[in-house]
């Protein structure tokens, strides 16, 4: 797939994944930097996940609630919200995913298509960036609607 | 003879212990100092009392006072004094020899000639054990709730893990050929995956099939490689709740079909329209799936198409018939499920479009 991340003129935009299954995770990664977005490290625990996300601020992070070591994502999501990044949750427990709306700005469940990861995460860092011009994939549920503060699409 | 030795108030009288005491319910015959004039067979058994030490005890003294409750109390003075709204009480008696109770009391001041003595009926059913079966039922149910979410995650991660590996490899070799057979693989375990989701979120063993075809067009929209903007998927038919089961295998078959027609019917960036089509007439349906395209040839040469050797293995299983026809342009099939021979068998589902997707939508949305 030749897809290309907006630039909108500034750096590339910045994103993380947090994920127990190292396959998952690595289809993931080559599909959004494909995409044109700058991955982090791949992490699958909550200190280490934080300790990038404190160091590199990416601009959204994508979750999945089941972590290596018995963490938690949603824990985890807790305080990344905390540092201002936003979540994505990435999960196949949809209900609990959904329990998360306070936390996470959305929801992907498993099993996703990673081509249609990659429009989601494009939906929702324009969304953050007041634009709701881009197409939401039928899959990504999005929480808190009214806090996104959409500015009219350019 | 009787008559003759017992007058007819004594006659009446035994007459009445003995239906107290030979009622199958626990049973009390009250008089209005709520004394015990009687009490039935059952009701000894179940709460171990003798019956000849009951008569004239009072109900608040029996089992050391056990019965000696403010809900009680209130019960009786409402039903002697003919009220009705209080007729009908849920106790827990905690006895001292014995695990706690739970009880319905039921009582009734009873109508009848003699308007001096004040008589109450009290019958009492013990609904511990019905109590703890359902309890346990509802633990029950609840378990095989989570263990099916359990599971529904579970199924969904291999999936994932499964769909992740086929793409990785996809993307790893040099072979356009080996290529496009692994994103074929993908898109089937992905059509797979697009049915579990609707299942897990419906709850239902049933699925809407037109919600369910739109979905997985969608997927395939968005995971076709190559330059097929020009083409667009459509989903026609009437709205049809399908068993599960039988919408892996319909879904499988839309998979391979839709693949199909991409690959073959619009060579050379020909633009044009995939339509699926699925209409049933009671237990009948015909699913089809036609293009526009160039025409492809109706019987593939022998040995070629892993798509349509699944396309027959699978409308084999569903008692289907496959059949190609051409059309002008393009190509149609159709997967026909004939249960039941109908006089005027025209489908009573609207062909209507439903939804409809451009395929992938995102490219130049992103692309922009």
């Amino acid at each position: 797939m030749i897809m290309t991340a907006p630039q909108d003129g500034k750096t590339t935009q910045t994103l993380m994944i947090v994920e127990d299954e190292v396959l998952v995770a690595m289809v993931l990664r080559d599909e959004l930097q494909e995409a044109g977005y700058k991955v982090l490290d791949l992490t699958e625990r909550q200190a280490e996940a934080l300790d990038v996300a404190r160091a590199e601020k990416p601009h959204l992070a994508l979750v999945n609630i089941r972590l290596a070591g018995r963490d938690d994502g949603i824990e985890l999501s807790e305080h990344l919200k905390a540092l201002g990044i936003p979540v994505l949750l990435i999960s196949g427990q949809v209900s609990r995913a959904s329990s998360a709306n306070t936390v996470a700005i959305g929801s992907m469940p498993k099993p996703y298509d990673a081509a249609e990861m990659v429009l989601a995460v494009a939906h929702l860092l324009a969304r953050l960036n007041g634009d709701g011009s881009l197409p939401r994939p039928d899959q990504l549920e999005v929480f808190g609607e009214d806090s996104f503060d959409l500015a009219p699409a350019a | 003879m009787s008559a003759e030795l017992h007058s007819r108030g004594d006659v009446a009288l035994s007459l009445t212990l003995a239906i107290v005491t030979s009622s199958p319910g626990p049973l009390l015959l009250l008089d209005g100092q709520f004394s015990i004039i009687a009490a039935s067979t059952s009701f000894c058994a179940l709460f171990g009392a003798n019956p000849a030490q009951l008569a004239g005890q009072k109900l608040y003294t029996f089992d050391d006072g056990e019965w000696d409750s403010p809900q009680l109390r209130s019960l009786m003075t409402a039903t002697l004094s003919g009220e009705e709204t209080l007729d009908t009480l849920d106790i827990d008696l905690k006895r001292p020899r014995g695990p706690v109770r739970h009880l319905i009391v039921q009582a009734r001041r009873l109508a009848y000639l003699d308007l001096e003595q004040t008589r109450i009926l009290l019958a009492v059913s013990d609904v511990t054990t019905a109590r703890a079966d359902a309890a346990l039922k509802e633990a029950a149910a609840r378990e095989s709730k989570v263990l099916l979410g359990e599971v529904r995650h579970r199924v969904a991660n291999s999936l994932q893990i499964i769909a992740s590996v086929l793409l990785q490899n996809a993307r790893r070799t040099s072979s356009d050929e080996t290529r496009g057979h692994l994103k074929d693989a993908h898109d089937r375990v992905m059509s797979v995956a697009a049915l579990e989701r609707l299942l897990s979120t419906s709850g239902a063993g049933d699925v809407e099939v037109q919600t369910y075809f739109t979905r997985l067009c969608e997927t395939i929209s968005a995971t076709m490689i190559g330059d097929v903007d020009q083409i667009s998927l459509t989903v026609e038919g009437g709205q049809a709740i399908i068993d599960a089961r039988v919408s892996v295998s319909l879904g499988l078959i839309v998979t391979e079909l839709v693949i199909n027609a991409l690959k073959h019917a619009f060579p050379d960036g020909r633009r044009g329209k995939i339509t699926v089509d699925y209409s049933f007439h009671g237990p009948n349906w015909i699913l089809c799936v036609r293009d526009d395209g160039v025409g492809m040839p109706l019987t593939p040469p022998a040995g070629t198409g892993l798509g349509t050797s699944i396309v027959r293995a699978l409308a084999g299983q569903l008692s289907a018939s496959v059949e190609a026809t051409r059309k002008q342009p393009g190509t149609q099939v159709s997967i026909k499920h004939t249960q039941i021979a109908l006089v005027a068998d025209e489908a009573e589902a609207a062909s209507e479009p439903l939804a409809s997707t451009r395929l992938r939508p995102a490219r130049s949305a992103v692309d922009g």
